[in-house]
């Protein structure tokens, strides 16, 4: 655990520090919404963060659900991995679905408003609330497996969610980055993104690492006291 | 329990919720079919228009928009075909609501031809470009109500 925060730890906060100063002193002011376009460079990379570490959630499940009789060793280090990408994926989702309404409210003149995309991301959101709730207060032997079912429904979720400003009109634009012809950013404004996307990549990464290590050592404690208690009786 | 019998369960059931939510998705979309209208669709709904409450999509006409108080009368265009709406919510509009701007209005479509509106919402391009050097950028922090 030493070894993950002593290099991500100075590695995410460079990358998000010369994220923020692109952000905030070098993208250039938008023309028809101002300042607050700015929020755009902390919303794209936290919603695009979203998106993929449920995959990593999804994969790890997948191990569990296909070695947890066969080879439980690897389904718990699987569990680990699924549990810490799936607080990661909580996180990711709560600051892309606050930044989006701190921008929505002066542009769109609303905080909320039911479109496709905005319904679809806040369902992953609750699926990632639902599947961290079942975790901590179900009972008996079959947690793990039931979060890990419960992880195949994000899965069919996020291509929702991505395609939802493509297959519908929706009150969020169309895409900004990889749409049609009258989308884009300008060239200037660039830089600010592929600061942010790495430093809130690399963040996740160190987060997600940090939490896997100490599930770990959770699950061996609990593994050593059940096997004192056995040796006790 | 036999291996298989739980096999066959887990499929029955996985496919008994995932084409219960694609049969919601479909039927879903094709009821409410979108998130708002098009002028042109709204022109072509016939009755059924002044029925149900709607959300109407269109740009601003440049100068079209009349403001008093809280309250506005604009025109919508879109491709040629143009909409009257009468906005009479409490809130301002907001900010990015002005000439040429993609504009939704939430409301009810009046057999006087004219679109009541209880909101109005501003849509916003996916095109981003830096304000023009000269041109006085603008402060959305403000949130300014027009008086």
């Amino acid at each position: 655990m030493k070894k993950t925060l002593s290099i991500g730890l100075p590695l995410a906060l460079v990358l998000l520090s010369v994220g923020f100063y692109q952000a905030i002193y070098v993208a250039p002011t938008e023309a028809t919404m101002g300042q607050i376009q700015r929020i755009f460079y902390y919303h794209f990379p936290s919603a695009i963060m979203a998106l993929l570490f449920p995959y990593i959630n999804f994969i790890a499940s997948l191990v569990f659900l296909a070695t947890r009789n066969s080879n439980p060793p690897r389904a718990q280090a699987a569990d680990a991995l699924a549990l810490a990408s799936a607080e990661m994926t909580l996180i990711f989702c709560s600051i892309g679905l606050a930044t989006g309404m701190l921008w929505a409210r002066p542009v769109w003149g609303i905080w909320w408003t039911w479109d496709e995309r905005l319904t679809s991301f806040l369902m992953l959101w609750l699926i990632y609330v639902s599947y961290l709730l079942l975790r901590r207060f179900t009972a008996g032997g079959q947690t793990q497996t039931l979060a890990a079912v419960l992880s195949i429904f994000a899965a069919i979720d996020v291509p929702i969610v991505y395609m939802s400003i493509r297959w519908w009109r929706t009150q969020h634009p169309s895409p900004v980055i990889g749409g049609g012809a009258n989308s884009g950013l300008d060239p200037s404004m660039w830089p600010a993104v592929w600061w942010n996307l790495a430093g809130w990549f690399v963040w996740g990464v160190m987060l997600v690492t940090l939490r896997y290590q100490l599930e770990r050592k959770r699950q061996r404690a609990q593994q050593e006291s059940v096997l004192q208690a056995l040796a006790a009786n | 329990m036999h291996k298989n019998s739980v096999g066959i369960r887990v499929a029955v059931a996985a496919v008994v919720i995932v084409g219960t939510i694609l049969y919601l998705a479909v039927t879903g979309v094709r009821a409410n079919k979108s998130y708002y209208v098009t002028i042109q669709e709204l022109q072509s709904m016939g009755n059924r228009a002044y029925t149900r409450h709607l959300r109407v999509a269109g740009n601003v006409e440049p100068g079209s928009i009349q403001r008093d108080g809280a309250h506005a009368q604009f025109v919508l265009v879109e491709q040629g075909r143009k909409l009257e709406v009468k906005y009479t919510g409490s809130d301002p509009p907001p900010d990015t609501f002005k000439d040429n701007a993609q504009a939704l209005a939430v409301g009810m479509y009046g057999r006087d031809g004219v679109f009541h509106a209880t909101q109005v919402q501003a849509k916003c391009a996916s095109k981003y470009a830096p304000a023009k050097p000269g041109e006085k950028p603008r402060q959305t922090a403000s949130m300014a109500q027009p008086r």
